[in-house]
């Protein structure tokens, strides 16, 4: 990596100057990737923080004209110190890279720059006049001597400037929705234009409003000030508020008709998205789907008492409104092959999620007792509406993921009465949602915290419990949380009818055929090219828990999102790579874009809205949906505490 | 009243009301801080940044309009920080369009080229038409402001006058969004939004088109409360009558029954136009396009000012006793020979529910006929 020669971030200042090269010192508050962007090198950076300089053919000046465009380009243009104040130090600093500098143009660019910081509604207007101010102040000669010298710095520039707006939960989100966009117009009661926005970025705004994990309210600024905004439920609303109210929703689409055709496997959410954006821009898409239901895990894996079927069925008819067209209770490899897929059509998307279930490699697990079912075709048959195993009563989930959580909440709704999970770390660990966890508290299930299994009793056949062992943990493993380790001779048995191991889903690649030899990882996840979304065939695509192995559904909607972007470069001829965009995305990932110690000097203490909820008694033996939506009132007071944190960054090369 | 809630402003306590902004206490016990783009009772946007004030442990300045009063809060409305970004604010708005007016007051020598080149403008040879009555004008003044280093950014529009109410200046404009909030929030038309980004924002149409193009019924909602001069009614551009000139005259609208309360704005026995009377019921300030626009017709030249009788074919001016005896002799003379379902009624919504009554009660009554009907029907 090329050193940096003069960086500032944060008011922390590196000058590498005029040192020699054994005492160059690397700023510790930001450091630049190497090789980013296709090879290429990031000669400087300027953003929300202050700015870095790697590549003495920079001109500071130039840098500052770029950065200030994307401000003017970004700023919403409503109040008065971002939309003037940021323009006027625009034109004086193109003057100056111009060769028309005047003497008091520094001060005058100081003197407004310190207002818009102050004043200006937003962090686009707060932040941004942070990094060029800072630049005049460290490094001023540079700048006096373009005024002094009344030479163009712009004619022999040969660098390539890129500028991209972001925020923390933007950044965060997979899916890279305009959160602070969509959550303004619901704060201005433009709640279908909201929709529009959340649109353009995934197609399941009900679903996600309703299931989604949310990285963006971990990543929520506010929350350094009191609490994060309730994001998901935003979303859910507006979503809700089409719904409720009939609306058909206007979804842009391209007019002209594609003649190529694109087939996809699996209706789940990285199928259905990547058929929604493909459809929207003209192809033909036809989607493959085992069942008779659309929604792959959305649908078979999580309840109804969370995820109304209702909410995704609309969902998905929106998609088929664009005239994509589901084939459902197709299983490819028995009603169609890979092969003819492939002759059908001009690009295949895989996307068959993670739909088997990990083994706990104990014994007894092979040996077919009743009552062994594993997690995931547990919540199948209750999504299917039947009682997995009738005659069993009292159930053991092991796992402390989501699956676990929504099999043990679903026993209660199939009339199961003891209810227990077994979880070989603490509370403190479990992967799954807090609050959900929360819920199934309430709800009354038994939880045996460092537990795990070893055998299993069986009789004549029947599950008649389980042998656990004791765990204790011990130093930190690779995912930062500290591994169980066995307490010898702790064994004890639980009763139970019925053991679900849910500990983990694995991928099942069995239905291609010996003519599609994909490579696969030692997991057994399809390898992609991350840049194309291709796997190692030649237009076969593919993305969503069956690449990156079980995961988030927003991760899988916005890979399935991702693959139709680059499908449609591949149909059209066009070079087939991430665009620059997406590449400044994960630049801002790789630099940090929300830091959980900022202190934001406002005054917090706006409380959070929250859902109301059925009690527990009464929802745990009802697969209506536990929470209800926003309020109209609720949703604009809640969208009102969101702060807007844009942040602009520009990058040369 | 609970008794935390107390926010202390430049110095004294005052208490508040959970809900209240910080604006709305100040206003309350009568210490001042300018706005601009504030509407009261709309919710507030905070955008044009004039009332901002300074709150102890927030590092940027606040726009009180829209920050709610916390417990034990405390503001400085008028320190040096304060003051200076108020002056920047407004120098900003002055620099970031046509705003010629302050040059009036200065020698020749200490125009700035802005203003000079604002004064090239065809439609800006004049003063502007808002001089006198205009709320930037006002900050300026109050706030000494001259905006004389500041470059300017004003990028070129055309004067929009291609309908016949409304006249659309957006190189005056400052985009407060006052507009924006009447029409999306008063009148629901929905019509006009912020459109754009940075400095080439501007208040659009959907697509961006003219008035007369777009859904806008011409209520007139956004030129009542437009604080600049970058919205003026058609007709009054044309006579540019200065604010001061004109005499204020309080009345009903004679359109509908509702009962709206307009001013007339009166210079030498002539409507120059008309306002609706804030704060005041039915209508609050707000007008149709009717109340609002149509008033030419009491100083029309063909406006009728005598009842006339046709005699031979001819129009000749009558007393109104002659031609209320007429009408009532030949009305009877109808129902007399043809029966009185020969004879109809048709109301008008320019007269009163209780007129409407009558009108019924003597068709009814007095003809002996249910042939009545009244135009808002139709």
């Amino acid at each position: 990596m090329s050193e940096v020669l003069f960086s500032c971030w944060n008011g922390k200042v590196v000058d590498n100057r005029a040192k020699e090269a054994d005492t160059l010192e690397s700023p510790a508050h930001i450091s630049l990737p190497a090789n980013f962007f296709n090879g290429k090198d990031i000669k400087a950076f300027m953003g929300w923080g202050g700015f870095v300089i790697k590549d003495s053919g920079i001109s500071i000046v130039n840098l500052c004209v770029a950065f200030l465009e994307k401000v003017q380009q970004e700023s919403c243009g409503q109040c008065t110190p971002c939309r003037i104040g940021t323009k006027i130090m625009l034109e004086i600093m193109r003057g100056i890279a111009e060769g028309r500098g005047r003497e008091e143009d520094l001060a005058d660019i100081i003197s407004i720059g310190e207002f818009v910081r102050k004043a200006s509604k937003c962090t686009i207007g707060q932040t941004s006049p942070t990094p060029v101010i800072d630049a005049i102040t460290y490094l001023r000669e540079e700048f006096e001597a373009a005024i002094a010298s009344k030479n163009s710095l712009t004619k022999d520039d040969t660098s390539r400037y890129i500028g991209k707006v972001t925020a923390p939960c933007i950044n965060a989100c997979p899916s890279h929705l305009n959160i602070p966009q969509y959550v303004e117009d619901i704060k201005h009661g433009r709640f279908l234009d909201s929709l529009q926005v959340i649109r353009e970025n995934t197609c399941l705004p009900g679903v996600l409003g309703r299931v989604c994990v949310r990285p963006c309210e971990l990543s929520c600024r506010r929350a350094n000030a009191d609490e994060a905004i309730a994001i998901k439920h935003l979303k859910r609303f507006v979503a809700d508020f089409e719904s409720d109210r009939h609306i058909t929703p206007k979804i842009p689409r391209s007019t002209s008709r594609k003649d190529k055709k694109v087939g996809i496997i699996g209706a789940g959410p990285a199928g259905i998205t990547c058929a929604y954006y493909l459809a929207k821009k003209g192809y033909q898409v036809t989607v493959f789907e085992r069942f008779g239901e659309p929604g792959g895990m959305s649908a078979m894996g999580i309840p109804d008492y969370r995820l109304p079927r209702s909410v995704l069925r609309r969902e998905v008819e929106i998609v088929q409104s664009l005239g994509v067209e589901i084939r459902y209770n197709t299983l490819v490899g028995r009603d169609i092959t890979m092969k003819k897929i492939k002759d059908e059509f001009d690009a295949v998307f895989i996307a068959v999620g993670a739909q088997g279930s990990s083994s706990m490699r104990i014994e007894g697990e092979d040996a077919g007792y009743k009552g062994y079912i594993p997690g995931v075709k547990y919540l199948l048959d209750i999504n299917q509406g039947r009682d997995p195993y009738p005659e069993g009563k009292k159930v053991v989930v092991v796992g402390g993921g989501n699956v676990a959580i929504d099999c043990v909440r679903s026993s209660f709704r199939v009339g199961k009465e003891d209810v227990n999970l077994v979880y070989r770390r603490t509370r403190k660990e479990m992967p799954a949602d807090d609050i959900e966890v929360k819920d199934a508290e309430e709800e009354g299930v038994k939880f045996h915290f460092l537990c795990n299994p070893t055998r299993i009793i069986a009789e004549n056949g029947k599950v008649t419990g389980v042998e656990l062992i004791r765990m204790e943990l011990g130093e930190p493993d690779e995912s930062g949380r500290r591994r169980p380790v066995p307490v010898e001779g702790s064994q004890f048995i639980i009763d139970t009818d019925i053991l679900v191991p849910a500990i983990g889903q694995a991928i099942d690649l069995s239905f291609l055929d010996a003519d599609t030899q994909l490579e696969v990882t030692r997991r057994n996840t399809i390898v992609v090219d991350p840049e194309t979304m291709m796997t190692s065939e030649e237009g076969i695509f593919s993305a969503g828990d069956c690449v990156t192995g079980p995961g988030a559904l927003v991760a899988a909607a916005g890979g399935g999102r991702t693959a139709a972007l680059r499908m449609h470069e591949y149909l059209s001829g066009k070079p087939v790579k991430r665009s620059d965009g997406e590449l400044m995305e994960d630049f801002f990932s790789a630099i940090g874009v929300y830091d959980p110690a900022e202190d934001l000097g406002i005054i917090g203490g706006g409380q959070r809205k929250h859902l109301k909820m059925m009690p527990p008694e009464e929802r745990k033996s009802s697969f209506a949906e536990v929470e209800s939506g926003f309020s109209v009132s609720e949703a604009m007071i809640e969208a009102d505490r969101c702060l807007r944190c844009y942040r602009i960054g520009v990058v040369a090369l | 009243m609970e008794p935390q809630n107390i926010i202390n402003i430049n110095g004294i306590d005052y208490s508040f009301t959970p809900g209240e902004t910080i604006l709305e206490v100040a206003t309350r016990n009568d210490i001042y801080i300018p706005t601009l783009c504030y509407l009261k009772g709309m919710s507030p946007t905070g955008v044009c940044r004039i009332c901002l004030v300074e709150v102890e442990g927030v590092k940027t300045l606040l726009a009180s309009c829209s920050t709610q009063a916390t417990p034990g809060m405390v503001v400085k409305t008028d320190t040096p920080a304060v003051i200076n970004a108020r002056r920047m604010n407004i120098e900003l708005l002055l620099a970031s369009g046509d705003h010629n007016c302050l040059a009036r007051s200065l020698d020749a020598g200490l125009w700035t080229d802005f203003q000079l080149d604002a004064l090239d403008i065809e439609e800006h040879r004049d003063l502007c038409p808002a001089y006198g009555d205009c709320r930037l004008q006002d900050l300026a003044i109050l706030y000494r402001v001259k905006p004389d280093h500041v470059v300017p950014v004003n990028p070129k529009y055309d004067v929009e006058d291609v309908n016949p109410f409304i006249v659309r200046d957006f190189s005056r404009c400052i985009l407060c969004g006052r507009c924006v909030q009447v029409c999306n929030e008063i009148q629901v038309n929905k019509v006009i939004s912020f459109g754009y980004r940075g400095a080439t924002s501007k208040i659009i149409t959907r697509g961006d088109r003219a008035l007369k193009d777009s859904d806008c019924v011409f209520c007139g909602e956004c030129l009542q409360v437009c604080p600049v001069g970058a919205l003026m009614p058609k007709q009054d551009m044309a006579l540019r009558t200065p604010v001061n000139e004109m005499k204020k005259v309080r009345t009903t609208c004679s359109y509908c029954g509702v009962g709206c309360q307009i001013y007339l704005h009166v210079k030498d026995n002539r409507i120059e136009r008309v306002t609706g009377v804030e704060g005041t019921s039915p209508n609050l300030g707000s007008l149709c396009v009717k109340g609002r626009f149509g008033y030419d017709f009491v100083a029309h030249p063909e406006r009728l000012t005598t009842p006339l009788i046709k005699k031979d074919g001819e129009f000749h001016e009558a007393t109104w006793d002659e031609a209320l005896d007429l009408v009532a002799k030949r009305m009877n003379d109808i129902k007399r020979d043809f029966g009185p379902d020969s004879i109809g009624l048709f109301t008008s919504a320019r007269i009163t529910n209780e007129e409407n009554y009558l009108a019924q009660k003597f068709i009814r009554a007095v003809i002996g006929t249910n042939n009545i009907d009244h135009c808002a029907r139709l």
